[in-house]
């Protein structure tokens, strides 16, 4: 759990170079299973974050993938065809958002100190 | 242009073929030939013709719109709000537009909003009502006719009633709309009401009406207009001819309905397409397929041409009569123009509107779609209709089958599904979901819950229950989200849900019920529930799985006693933690994330029940590790909540821990220790740092080789650093090997990476520099921003020195490992080195050698400048025809322009400017400007604007904007005011920030600004007016402002440090910015000192609101009270407005001192200064809490008690919260002081009818968990009247047991039985002794009991219910 902790910081702290990949036109039959099924092909994924509303009962079809490597979200996002439940999703690399936030790097020596 | 051209081109060589698509060829009638298009009714209505005319007419409003809107600003530019409703008018003009040209139809929503949305826009223009009226016809072929015309009166009145004026056009738009829809109405009633409107009708009204009996059959009525047409002298055209071959046949009369051509040819009008389709349709819609072939190979052999939307009009005729067989033959003739699909399309969705869908999939079928690539779905609008339009289950089954066979859709059944649970068409999608399961495909739980949503909003329970016995049905099993996020909500309490289920066979035997339960009880907060549940459970639960449902559910109550229980519970008890981890981990992960889940407000609102919290689990003995705790720990700093850290420490298990001691105390222990042969590492690695911190190599070093044996990494590591810090690369490089034999694989931190090679470097030992970035990269270190920023600066520094050969080995080194990107930046000094030498010809070449390898120019700008300068003719002659052959001619001006800009020579920087061809290149000019602006070449960046005046597409007002920026720099507001006289000799329109600026500069400079100032609607990030002209470096400031807005308050701070050192002065707005930043991560005393730095170099230097706020703040909570307020009076004096928070804890801190002086010294600062949203009340609160902490409760109570009772009071007494003085007395146990204010709440309550006092105190003591007292004071006579004020207060157990007992006292059945009912109504669980009381009130009043009297005495239940208050289950 230590370990989970420390790699939750390190996420947080390679927030703008981690590796997420955006996946679009997800069919409305998919849910996160079909996506952790699909991925994995291309390397470990940590993270599948598939949001319902909860209004309607449906998602809406935009789905996050998260790598553990830079490699696998290269190896997925340049992969021509990705069909799922028989349908192709788009998929692409997260655009980096700027953390909000302490500073990064002094979060993570903090908690390695 | 040339793209422009080409369609008309195309057109123009083309002349006026028979194959023009239909609109245009009757554009390319001849004048004479009025339009007739429009005249017809079904026949040649909309979905199949005319789009191009509508379209037309789409575009000559949304022009006529747009010039309006031009007029509009350029008379009035700050008339924001009308520009806006006439914005979004055009937008949903322009959406309309677009969907008649893409599709040729338009939904029903999307005109519904355009109709809204011209309403809103308050006067509609009669364009924008035609627009709308014309819209209601053929173009919904989704909506069924009746619909539409519903429609289209619902727009003519709304408009009528907003005050649009019809003329005779709205009149004819109307009649187009009745004969599209095939709406029966009366001709001489319409022009009845023509008359009543008085306008006057015209030709086209003539011949639509006529069209109008004809659809009937009328051909007297026909006829009668026809007359009145030729003695008005009308020109009888084809159109009218048209309907009255319709009209004949629709009469019965198919022989007069062919006559009607011939007559047409005596008097002189050829019969065409539109007639022949009349005719066409007639026969159609009597099922007479061999006239209607006939009839086509009659056209075919004339010179006419009948257009596939010709014949899909047919195929509706057949199919509307009842001929659906006949349909085949017609799409055999159909000859798939390009336009095809859009009007099939069109044609589909009006035959299932009316119902024929059969007929629409044969269309469908016949589409020439693409079938090859397995992904392509063709026919999904086709699908949603039929589910829109209620088609049967089976045959939409039977339909998704064909689609498939045919291969035009991969997923028809999923696709029909999904529209059937949009438009929660529940039965259709339980059919279709079978229907799925059947085929083979799965059926997963995610498929109902749409189904369960719409039930939800009802909370329709028993359609919930049959959804959930459906799902069963298709043995699909709910799991957890099913039931918290779509079962569970629609129920009152989760116990009904379980017995529901069960009578109704639908409990599931998995756990998902169970758990589902725990999660949406725990996520509602109710924490007893949680608590009983996990101590009965028998399911398999981790604690991780239910972090989350807990997390909300505790920040939902705020219960510290059953946070503390269900802690303990999931701590102790070995169900929750069997993972490896354990529970210490477990807990101290929940802990972190319960706090970071909280906001800070959250958390600083809560601080005391967490501490509360925090200090129970100690008592609990419960513990977590110290990793955790340092994330906590941060977490709390950042929420500026540290007083908290204290208490999250208790509970980390920690190893023990020397305090601090000096290097000689522990060498003389290290010596003692050695002495008596015991270990000595820990001491040993405590003197090494401490001698580190001390900077004392030579002591470090001697002690180093003295206990060599004993040495470990770290140490090592903390040595290196200290002998790169002294420059001594030879003892760092001997640690560094010393190190690595000691452990090969252990890994320094990146800065000591990068000391290394910066002292290997500066020393000459390349070669081992090099090695020490290859190790870099074998060890994967880490690189950051300020890594990359330290590479630059050890080669710039090899550059500067001249060393050639060390700044290009160690560059490629870094470049070829790939520890950072051959960016332009790194690779500066490249070039540097030989630019610093004079050496042009090197510093060139290094520059081309550069762009081959990496592509990248680095200082091109700089060296073109010093071969300007040196001219150096036949070097600049290479560099530019190396720019132009690898980056274009355009890149290669731009560079010598800027060069001869730079260097002065406008004469030649004027020349290139007149080279032919060129034109403006945005970021180019951009970049160039920046660089005068900071580096302040005034003269540079006027000659620039001045040079570029006629450069083609150039932005003018963004150049006149940079100019004025550098103005403003230099408050040089007379070349400022130029700039706007030039800008209007220019005739150049400013944009508003342009304007802005220059109001800006003229009044910082106390000028008169001849122009109104556009008006800011946001804070304008960029406001610096007191910052004068100083030697600013550009580069290491621009570092400081990106460090800072990426919140990296160390790297900001570092380059500030170095800038320091190097006597670089910062702008006021950047110190401002890092100040806050700093102060915003909790670095004060970094703070201060930049703070201290700024009023140094810039005279007057202040900081803003903000950053005073968060001073002030860090001030508090360091307890430097006094210094907190001078920076109060400070930011009051500047005007500015400090954060309410601020303040508040500011004034909250002297209270808690008992300085009542400092509260009313504030009162009086901050009094005019209303912005703040202070309180009256926050003085009233802290005076009274200050003069208690002084011992003089009783003045505080009677100056209370005065405001409260005399005659002119401030403050309403409803309004007059004492919760925060209540809560900090009985908080602190000021015993004295919590009596006597109970007597003063209760006197106000009972003699003054002051009810607020006592509602608090009692509020506080329940949230405080002194339940005993508040009880007390319950009891107390006030209790009526607080039950009246707060109704709610009856749903707290301690206030409705003691309501009743009062009322068993008083004898009060009514009163009593009031409450009963209320809480029966509010379906409350009431205790026995509660019951037991009442009963005995009914039954001495002689009343009968509704329930069954609890069979036990009084002292049984009263025990019971204090037992059950102190041990909670």
């Amino acid at each position: 759990m230590a370990a989970s902790v420390v790699r939750g910081a390190l996420a947080l702290c390679t927030n703008f170079t981690r590796q997420v990949a955006f996946v679009q036109k997800i069919p409305w039959t998919a849910t996160a299973d079909e996506l952790r099924k699909h991925f994995p092909h291309f390397g470990h994924i940590t993270k599948c974050i598939l949001p319902f509303d909860k209004e309607t009962g449906l998602h809406k079809g935009m789905c996050w993938i998260y790598f553990s490597s830079e490699e696998a979200l290269q190896n997925a996002v340049q992969h021509e065809n990705h069909v799922v439940d028989g349908v192709k999703v788009h998929i692409q690399v997260q655009k980096p958002k700027i953390l909000q936030g302490d500073q990064t790097s002094d979060e993570r020596e903090r908690f390695l100190r | 242009m040339a793209a422009l051209l080409r369609p008309a081109r195309w057109l123009l060589a083309a002349g006026v073929p028979p194959r023009l698509p239909l609109s245009l060829r009757f554009l390319a009638a001849g004048p004479g030939r009025p339009r007739v298009v429009s005249c017809l009714p079904a026949a040649r209505a909309r979905p199949f013709a005319g789009e191009l005319l509508n379209q037309a007419r789409l575009y000559a409003i949304a022009a006529e719109r747009k010039n309006d809107l031009e007029e509009n600003s350029s008379h009035r530019r700050n008339a924001s709000f009308p520009r806006r409703d006439t914005d979004q008018f055009s937008w949903a003009l322009m959406r309309l537009d677009t969907s008649v040209r893409r599709t040729g139809r338009i939904t029903k929503g999307l005109l519904q909003k355009v109709f809204e949305s011209t309403c809103h826009s308050g006067n509609p223009s009669g364009n924008q009502a035609l627009l709308l009226l014309r819209s209601c016809g053929s173009l919904l072929p989704e909506i069924s006719f009746k619909e539409r015309t519903d429609f289209v009166h619902k727009i003519w009145d709304r408009l009528q009633e907003l005050g649009t004026v019809y003329d005779v056009s709205h009149y004819n738009a109307l009649l187009k709309v009745y004969l599209q829809n095939k709406y029966k109405f009366s001709p001489t009633d319409f022009l009845a009401k023509m008359e009543e409107a008085n306008i006057q009708p015209n030709r086209v009204t003539y011949q639509r009406l006529i069209a109008a009996y004809c659809n009937v059959g009328d051909i007297e009525g026909a006829s009668k207009i026809l007359e009145f047409m030729k003695n008005k002298d009308l020109p009888v055209t084809e159109g009218v001819f048209s309907a009255l071959v319709t009209g004949h046949a629709t009469a019965g009369d198919m022989e007069n309905a062919e006559n009607i051509l011939t007559v047409m040819r005596e008097t002189g009008i050829e019969p065409g397409p539109d007639t022949y389709l009349a005719l066409l349709n007639a026969y159609a819609e009597k099922g007479d397929i061999d006239h209607v072939k006939q009839t086509l190979e009659k056209v075919q052999k004339s010179d006419l041409y009948l257009m596939d939307r010709d014949l899909l009009q047919l195929i509706f005729s057949f199919s509307k009569a009842g001929y659906p067989q006949y349909v085949s033959e017609v799409l055999e003739k159909i000859t798939y123009e390009r336009r095809y699909i859009p009007d099939a399309m069109n044609l589909i969705l009006l035959l299932v509107t009316e119902k024929l869908e059969d007929t629409a999939l044969q269309v469908l079928l016949a589409c020439p779609v693409s079938r090859e690539g397995s992904l392509t779905n063709f026919g999904n609008f086709f699908l949603r209709h039929c589910v829109t339009m209620n088609t049967p289950a089976e045959k939409l089954i039977d339909y998704c089958k064909k689609l498939k066979d045919a291969q035009m859709h991969t997923t028809p059944l999923q696709f029909t599904l999904h529209c059937a649970l949009q438009g929660s068409k529940t039965d259709l999608a339980k059919t279709l979901i079978k229907a799925l399961k059947e085929e083979g495909f799965p059926v997963r739980t995610h498929y109902f819950w749409p189904l369960l949503v719409g039930h939800q909003k009802e909370r329709n329970v028993q359609g919930i229950i049959d959804i959930l016995k459906a799902m069963r049905e298709v043995g699909v099993e709910p799991d957890q989200e099913t039931y918290v996020n779509y079962v569970l909500p629609s129920f009152d309490n989760v116990e009904s849900v379980r017995v529901l289920l069960q009578e109704n066979e639908c409990l599931p035997e998995s756990t998902s019920f169970g758990i589902a339960e725990l999660r949406s009880e725990a996520v509602k907060g109710n924490l007893d529930f949680v608590l009983s549940f996990l101590k009965s459970n028998t399911l398999p639960l981790s604690f991780n799985s239910l972090r989350k449902s807990l997390i909300l559910g505790f920040r939902r109550s705020m219960n510290i006693h059953l946070w503390s229980k269900i802690t303990e519970l999931l701590y102790k008890d070995g169900r929750y933690c069997q993972e490896p981890p354990g529970p210490r981990e477990a807990v101290g992960y929940f802990l972190y994330n319960l706090i970071g889940s909280m906001s800070d407000s959250e958390v600083q609102a809560n601080e005391e029940h967490l501490r509360q919290y925090f200090h129970q689990l100690k008592e609990m003995n419960i513990k977590i590790y110290e990793n955790i705790y340092r994330g906590i720990r941060n977490l709390l700093d950042s929420y500026h909540v540290p007083e908290l850290i204290k208490d999250v420490n208790i509970l980390v298990e920690r190893e023990k821990r020397d305090s601090q001691k000096t290097s000689s105390d522990l060498e003389a222990t290290l010596e003692k220790l050695k002495d008596n042969n015991q270990p000595i590492g820990d001491v040993l690695k405590q003197l090494i740092l401490t001698l580190c911190s001390e900077e004392n190599m030579q002591k470090a070093l001697e002690v180093k080789t003295k206990y060599e044996s004993d040495m470990v990494v770290s140490s090592y590591a903390a040595l290196i650093n200290l002998c790169c810090r002294h420059d001594n690369a030879e003892d760092a490089l001997n640690l560094k090997q010393e190190f690595e034999r000691l452990d090969s694989s252990a890994v320094l931190h990146t800065n000591k990476y990068v000391g290394l090679v910066k002292v290997l470097g500066k020393h000459g030992k390349l070669q081992d520099a090099i090695n020490i970035l290859k190790e870099m990269k074998e060890k994967n270190v880490p690189i950051q921003d300020a890594t990359l920023l330290s590479f630059f600066h050890i080669l710039n520094g090899a550059a500067l020195r001249g060393e050639i050969e060390t700044v290009k080995q160690l560059h490629e080194a870094i470049v070829t490992l790939g520890l950072a990107k051959p960016s332009t930046n790194i690779s500066f000094p490249l070039v540097t080195v030989h630019l610093e030498k004079g050496d042009l010809l090197a510093a060139l070449e290094a520059m081309i050698v550069c762009y081959k390898k990496y592509k990248i120019l680095p200082r091109m700008h700089d060296v073109l400048c010093k071969l300007v300068e040196k001219g150096e003719t036949d070097l600049i002659q290479k560099a530019m025809d190396f720019v132009s052959q690898e980056q274009g001619e355009m890149t290669m001006l731009y560079d010598i322009f800027f060069a001869f800009l730079q260097t002065g020579n406008y004469k030649e920087a004027k020349k290139i400017m007149e080279t032919p061809g060129i034109r403006a290149r945005p970021t180019k000019l951009q970049w160039f400007c920046d660089r005068c602006i900071t580096n302040n070449k005034r003269e540079a960046l006027e000659k620039l604007v001045e040079l570029t005046q006629n450069l083609f597409e150039c932005d003018r007002d963004q150049l006149y904007y940079s100019l004025l920026k550098l103005y403003k720099k230099n408050g040089d507001w007379q070349r400022a005011d130029a700039i706007w006289n030039k800008m209007q000799e220019e005739n150049i329109i400013p944009r508003e920030k342009t304007l802005r600026l220059l109001a800006d500069i003229l009044k910082d400079n106390n000028q008169e600004v001849p122009f109104d100032v556009p008006e800011l609607w946001y804070d304008d990030d960029e406001h610096s007016p007191n910052s004068s002209p100083r030697p600013v470096d550009p580069l290491t400031e621009k570092a400081v402002l990106n460090a800072c807005q990426q919140r990296k308050n160390r790297d900001a701070y570092n380059i500030f440090l170095r800038a320091q050192r190097q006597n670089i002065i910062f702008s006021s707005d950047t110190y401002r910015t890092l100040t806050q930043l700093l102060l915003l991560t909790d670095n004060f005393t970094q703070a201060i000192e930049v703070k201290m730095a700024a009023e140094t170099h810039i005279k007057g230097f202040t900081l803003n609101d903000a950053a005073n706020s968060f001073l002030i703040i860090a001030q508090v909570r360091r307890d430097y009270l006094k210094e907190a307020l001078t920076t109060l009076k400070t930011a009051l004096d500047l005007d500015q407005t400090p954060s309410k928070l601020s303040v508040t804890r500011l004034i909250q801190a002297f209270a808690s001192k008992g300085d009542v002086q400092s509260v009313e010294a504030i009162q009086k600062m901050v009094s005019g200064h209303d912005s703040i949203g202070l309180s009256g009340m926050i003085f009233i609160n802290n005076i009274a809490l200050a003069q208690i902490k002084n011992n003089n409760i009783d003045v505080a109570i009677e100056n209370i008690e005065n405001m409260l009772t005399s005659g002119n009071q401030t403050i309403e007494s409803r309004y007059f919260g004492l919760s925060y003085l209540f809560r900090k007395a009985i908080e602190e146990q000021i015993e004295p002081a919590v009596e006597k204010l109970s007597i003063m709440a209760e006197r106000l309550a009972n003699q003054f009818a002051v009810y607020k006092p006592v509602t608090d105190l009692f509020l506080q003591l329940v949230q405080l968990g002194k339940v005993d007292d508040a009880r007390a004071l319950l009891q107390a006579p006030v209790l009526n009247s607080l039950l009246e004020l707060i109704p709610e207060l009856r749903e707290k157990e301690e206030a409705y047991t003691s309501a009743m007992k009062t009322y068993v006292l008083d004898n009060d059945v009514p009163s009593a039985k009031m409450l009963y009912k209320y809480l029966t109504a509010k379906n409350m669980k009431m205790n026995d002794l509660f019951l037991k009381r009442y009963a005995l009130l009914l039954k001495n009043a002689g009343e009968p009991v509704p329930f069954i009297e609890p069979p036990e005495s009084f002292e049984f239940y009263s025990k019971q219910l204090k037992e059950s208050k102190e041990n909670p289950s």
